[in-house]
Formats: C-alpha cells, structure tokens, sequence
C-alpha cells in the first residue's frame, strides 16, 4: 500500500466513523432538534472526509473537482432542507426545552 | 470477497427494506422505506453494470415516485382526522403464500437462467455493427431509437395517455401539492433554488447530450428536468393552473409530434417508416422528447392541467 492509498484510507475511515456517529444519533437522541444536529455532522464532515479520501485515491484533478462540487452541493441540500424541517418542527412543538446557546 | 459481501449486503438490505415498505407500522414508514429501497436498487442496477438504469431507478422510482407519494400521504392527512392515516391493521391470509410463491418463482427462473448455457447474442452483435455507422456509442439509445423505435414511440404515446388519464380523473380546484406554509420563506429556499436549478438543467442538457455515446439519454435528462419542476413546483416558484398555456401544451405535445414527423419523413423517400435520416433527427427527437417527459411528469406531480409563473412579493 502506497503512502498517499494509507492517507486515503484513514480518510475514508474518519469519514465512516462520522456517519457511524450520525447514524447513531439519529437514532437515540429524543427530539427533532438533537437529531438534526447528529444528522449534519454526518452529512458535512463524513460526506466531505469521504470524498477527500476518495480524490486522493483516483489521483486526478477532474476526478476530485467533480467530488469537491459533489460535496458543495450536498452541503447546501443537507443545510437548507436541515433548516427547513428544524422550523417546521420549531413551529409545530413547543419551543425545545433546555434553551442553550444558540 | 469484497465485491460478493457487498453484493449480499445490497440484496439483503433490498429484501428487508421491501419487506419494511409494505408492512410498515404506518403508511409514512413505508414510503420512507419505498424510496429507500428504490435508492439501493438503483445501486444494485449500478452493481450489475447498468447506469442508465441505474439513473432512470434513482431519479423516477425513487425521487418522481417518493414526490408524488409524499403529496398523496400530504392528502390523506389532510382529509383525515388529525391522526395520521395507518396502513391497514389486519394482513390478508394470502400474504404469506403469495410471498413465498413469488419468491420461490423468482429462484427458479434465476437458477435456470444461470444453469442455461447462453446463446450468442446476434442481435446484440448486429446492434454494434450498425451503430458506428450512425456514429452512435451509446447501444443503449442506438436500440431505443433505431431498432426499437416503434416502441419507444409508444412509449411517449404511453406517457401522455397516462397523462390525459390523470387530468380525467382529477378533480379541478385547490391542490395540496402546492399547498404552502403560512409563514414567510426563508431566504435559504431562494438561494438553493438559485444555485440547484441551473445546475440541474446542466446535468439534464448533459445526460442529453451525452446520450449518443455514454450513459444517458431523453428518459434520464427528462427524469432530471423534472426534479427541477417539482422543486419549483414545492417552492411555490411555480403554481398549477387547471388549463394549459400554449407553451405548455407545445411542451406535452414535442416528444411525440417530433417523433411521429421525423419518423414519416422517410415514407417520402420511399424508405421503411421510422428510418431515421441521420444524427440531427436523432438529437432533435432526443431533445423533443426530454422535455415532454419533463413536462408530462411535472404536471403529472402537480395534478395540473397546466402552469404558470408565480411571482412572490
């Protein structure tokens, strides 16, 4: 195995490790909110950790602006949707009860 | 190894979710699981080297059909009590056989087909012969449209039929599908819309084009159009209409009345019908019909006759 295939794959593995993480949040945290929040983690880090592992494994420049727009718009389609079901939810319930920081 | 542990994890998340769509502890669950089960059958297509089917799976069987689904479950919530409709409680006592049976007539016909010595495929040969001549790289559109184009025809005849269908059977009046919230949009919706609708009109003019020598074709670019409608459609950019503009009916009408005139033309020349005279009338029926399958399958979606421009103050 090859210096940059090793990189690549602990990339691939921090990626796996982020939507593990998000995966498991999204199934034992209680409300709406707190899912949200597990979601986006794997949707944004673990998305983008992926396709950096897997530019550095194809070794090509169009192969890896093709991943980085792939990433771009996965993240805008993950924020915006992630926006829209958290002030459904924001407006349907009462308002979350331990109010944090925002 | 690898590529058999995930060829049995892609069949056996298919089964189970199939298994969770129809048997779901209520209608929403099921229809997740539907789109779900469409997304990793479009990897299965992947898996067995068929992209094209792959695209028409991921973007008709799971994006169009979970849309209209979603509007259709919108509706029934809406009509109901303010709980949310269940699928029916008690399961039919022929469930379980018919499961079964079909199941057991799917493995007998794959076993057979795999024990099968296979035949050489002529026509397949005769198809890649011909193609180059054409200048064609795609076998897939080359069948489509130059072996098989009565069917394909037919298939947009199909589609507006089916159209037609529905418009017979809605009733006019108010549609939830675009049904919108009371409260003001946030400006995050305009600025996706900015950003995705010009990038899918990209890919869909893309699949398009690319469909003469790789991957893609009038059926994937129109399945992408359409994305794109739905999102304007959902947002509010876009508002049904119970009778269709000119453009709109130019839109329905361009697939099959692009196709039925090229496919006379040779009739002229004393040639067999639907011989098609070379690359341009390719691409021209290519276009036609990418956008009167787009706009069949949004007006489908909308439950519209038609369409109209909604500016938002």
């Amino acid at each position: 195995m090859s210096v940059e295939e090793g990189i690549a794959l602990l990339f691939l593995l921090a990626g796996c490790a982020f939507y593990l993480a998000g995966t498991i949040g999204l199934l034992r945290f209680p409300d709406v909110f707190c899912r949200l929040h597990a979601l986006t983690k794997a949707d944004n880090v673990g998305l983008g950790l992926v396709c950096v592992g897997l530019a550095l494994l194809s070794g090509q420049a169009r192969v890896a602006s093709m991943l980085l727009l792939i990433w771009l718009v996965g993240l805008l389609a993950a924020t915006v949707s992630a926006h829209l079901i958290a002030r459904h939810a924001y407006e349907r319930d009462a308002p979350p009860e331990h109010e944090g920081p925002s | 190894m690898m590529a058999l542990l995930l060829d049995g994890l892609i069949v056996l998340a298919l089964v189970s979710l199939a298994v969770q769509a129809i048997s779901g502890r209520s209608l929403f669950r099921g229809i997740i699981h539907f789109v779900v089960f469409g997304l990793t059958m479009a990897l299965a297509w992947a898996r067995i080297g068929a992209p094209d089917l792959a695209m028409a799976e991921a973007a008709i069987g799971a994006g169009l059909t979970g849309a209209l689904m979603m509007v259709a479950y919108r509706r029934l919530v809406a009509q109901g009590d303010n709980h949310s409709p269940r699928a029916p409680a008690q399961k039919s006592r022929l469930a379980i056989p018919i499961a079964v049976g079909s199941g057991l007539l799917v493995g007998v016909i794959g076993l057979g087909a795999l024990l099968a010595d296979n035949p050489p495929g002529e026509a397949g040969l005769i198809v890649l012969e011909t193609l180059p001549e054409y200048g064609l790289g795609n076998a897939i559109t080359g069948v489509l449209l130059l072996f098989r184009g009565l069917d394909t025809l037919l298939e947009i005849a199909v589609l507006l039929t089916a159209l037609l269908a529905a418009r017979a059977l809605a009733g006019t009046g108010d549609s939830s599908a675009t049904a919108r919230t009371q409260h003001p949009e946030t400006p995050l919706v305009g600025a996706l819309l900015a950003v995705v609708i010009p990038l899918t009109i990209l890919v869909a003019v893309h699949l398009l084009r690319a469909g003469t020598h790789e991957t893609g074709g009038a059926f994937q670019a129109g399945a992408v159009l359409a994305a794109a409608g739905v999102l304007l459609v959902l947002s509010g950019r876009v508002s049904r209409t119970d009778t269709a503009g000119p453009l709109v009916r130019l839109g329905i009408l361009a697939g099959l009345s692009a196709f039925i005139l090229i496919g006379l033309m040779p009739l002229l020349y004393g040639e067999a019908l639907l011989t098609l005279p070379g690359m341009w009338s390719i691409y021209l029926i290519e276009t036609a019909m990418m956008v009167s399958i787009a706009a069949a399958l949004i007006l489908l979606f909308a439950d519209a006759g038609g369409l109209k421009r909604d500016r938002r103050g």
